[in-house]
């Protein structure tokens, strides 16, 4: 076994040739390369995040209008929108808002037209990948230095350096600081500095500047990540959310498109009264 | 042959020399003949350029490109048909309120690239992207060879690129009319056609050279050619950059260290919200 990891490195130090690559990080890959041989990995052994995916089906907006109730959750039964539609009583929420937080969601449940998302605003995070599910891809580009993601809704952009610096601390924005870093396999990325406002679904959902989140990306095959995330939020949850779906590979004959929203908005004015939102609202 | 009717012969050819080097010029902007002068790091697979970076336009091309980045026609000058540059003209009195760069749109290609904000080039074999700081717009390279997706106009354009030499040659259409090439007026049709080519002329400067065309708009392509600076400050980031409305619902630039920026700061207003 020994012998095999040590030639496994000795591979991986010839491979990277006349490459820059850290000769540690090689070792590091050499031992990844033994645990499972069959995903595709970049020179430093790290899993080969890169391509167009799109997410199947899950996540907080597992429905076109979303919300947190009853979509797949990582907790112990699922729920799921397909139990919904089997027939069976809607899943047990798999959150808990603060009394005060509690009442503010009630508030902004009347108030869907104000999702920011509406307004053409950044999504937040887990929002930016939780898009509807099969709508929406996002193109992730990776080197040494950074897992960049490429979304096409909103044209969201996250590059994610992958050196687990610090937060800074005077920034605050709608997709917060991501730094990321590899366990192993895993892309773990902790995001914070939120600006507060995030909503977190089409449904008044949402998470303040407290909002904490602890992101998974774990590439299972050539054309499945799965995704986790971890929302903590201690002045709006009693305890942290979690979150689990996973992304397609996109056929390579399909291309990432534009998504223009502020150029030409046309979504806000189904919000509106004049619109009939006020009618839909009040059934 | 005597000596001094060699030396009228030098200088003759010399002369010849000079007048051609005033008529090529434009043709050079087609072919690019010059030589690489700057050989840039590969990526791992030991072949692509690496032009990954954080880059950055010096100047104020983005005010009016004409006189300042406007290579070819040698006059600076884009040569409008007369009644596009009556349109210009008219873009150019409204510019305070029509320049649609300031209800934070898409820059469009070319402008993003000389914008007084950064850039990022994204890259690895195979694949290429830049990320334009300026309202989070970012554009993927497709590799040339497939079509152009140029079913509908776009903010930012379809791209399909190739490397010549050291040189990414990309080729951009699909771009909405809405769109205008600086703070001036500046502007094109939807059959805009823009031939970029990147280059780097040393470890920190990028040439960027833009050749476009349109057939209703001007009565002959024309060239732009800039430089980006590599951004070296340890520590350098794109930053999230979101435009806030006010009061009016007019969108303005927050910086994600400005307080304001933070929902606290102006909670109230949010959470009584004016009604759409």
């Amino acid at each position: 076994m020994t012998r095999a990891l040590l030639a496994a490195a000795l591979c991986a130090v010839a491979a990277a040739g006349s490459s820059l690559w850290p000769l540690v990080a090689q070792t590091a890959a050499a031992q990844s390369r033994a645990a499972d041989a069959t995903l595709p990995r970049l020179p430093d052994g790290r899993p080969d995040l890169q391509g167009l995916w799109l997410k199947s089906a899950g996540g907080f907006q597992g429905l076109f209008i979303g919300s947190l109730d009853g979509t797949n959750f990582a907790a112990p039964g699922g729920g799921g929108r397909g139990a919904r539609a089997g027939g069976g009583p809607p899943a047990a929420p798999r959150y808990q808002y603060t009394p005060e937080a509690e009442a503010e969601r009630q508030d902004r449940l009347k108030r869907g037209y104000e999702d920011p998302e509406a307004r053409c605003h950044l999504p937040g995070v887990p929002r930016a990948l939780d898009q509807p599910g099969g709508l929406y891809p996002v193109q992730i580009i990776q080197d040494e230095k950074y897992v960049a993601l490429l979304h096409e809704a909103m044209h969201d952009v996250r590059i994610i350096p992958t050196d687990n610096s610090p937060h800074p601390s005077n920034y605050w924005a709608w997709d917060g600081d991501s730094r990321g870093r590899w366990e192993g396999d895993t892309f773990v990325v902790d995001v914070s500095n939120f600006n507060g406002r995030t909503w977190l679904d089409m449904a008044g959902n949402f998470v303040d500047e407290n909002e904490h989140v602890v992101e998974r990306f774990r590439l299972l095959d050539r054309d499945t990540i799965q995704y986790e995330a971890t929302v903590t939020d201690p002045t709006v949850f009693v305890k942290p959310i979690e979150m689990r779906f996973t992304l397609k590979r996109v056929p390579p004959e399909q291309q990432i498109l534009e998504y223009s929203c502020l150029e030409g908005e046309r979504s806000l004015q189904h919000y509106t009264d004049e619109d009939g939102g006020k009618k839909r609202r009040a059934k | 042959m005597t000596p001094s009717r060699i030396v009228r012969v030098v200088l003759s050819s010399a002369a010849m020399a000079a007048l051609l080097a005033t008529a090529v010029p434009a043709l050079m902007a087609q072919n690019d003949s010059r030589p690489a002068p700057f050989a840039p790091a590969r990526l791992w697979d030991g072949k692509t350029p690496d032009f990954r970076g954080i880059w950055q336009a010096r100047g104020n091309a983005e005010q009016n490109i004409e006189g300042r980045i406007v290579v070819d026609p040698p006059d600076g000058k884009i040569p409008y048909k007369p009644e596009a540059l009556a349109r210009r003209q008219q873009n150019y009195r409204n510019r305070a309120t029509a320049d649609p760069s300031l209800k934070c749109y898409q820059a469009g290609v070319p402008r993003a690239t000389y914008l007084a904000t950064p850039l990022q080039i994204l890259q690895s074999p195979g694949n290429f992207a830049i990320v334009y700081q300026d309202n989070h717009a970012f554009r993927v390279f497709h590799p040339e060879g497939r079509p152009h997706f140029d079913a509908t106009d776009w903010w930012m354009g379809d791209t399909r690129y190739r490397w010549q030499f050291d040189t990414l040659i990309a080729d951009v259409v699909a771009m909405t009319d809405l769109a205008w090439l600086d703070h001036a007026g500046n502007f094109h049709s939807s059959e805009f056609h823009v031939v970029e080519k990147y280059r780097m002329t040393s470890a920190n400067t990028l040439e960027y050279e833009a050749r476009m065309e349109d057939p209703v708009v001007y009565s002959r392509p024309w060239t732009l050619r800039t430089t980006l600076y590599r951004v070296t400050q340890p520590g350098a980031r794109i930053i999230e950059d979101e435009c806030l409305e006010d009061a009016n619902g007019v969108r303005h630039h927050v910086s994600p260290s400005d307080p304001r920026n933070l929902l606290k700061a102006d909670y109230s207003k949010w959470k009584q919200g004016a009604r759409p």
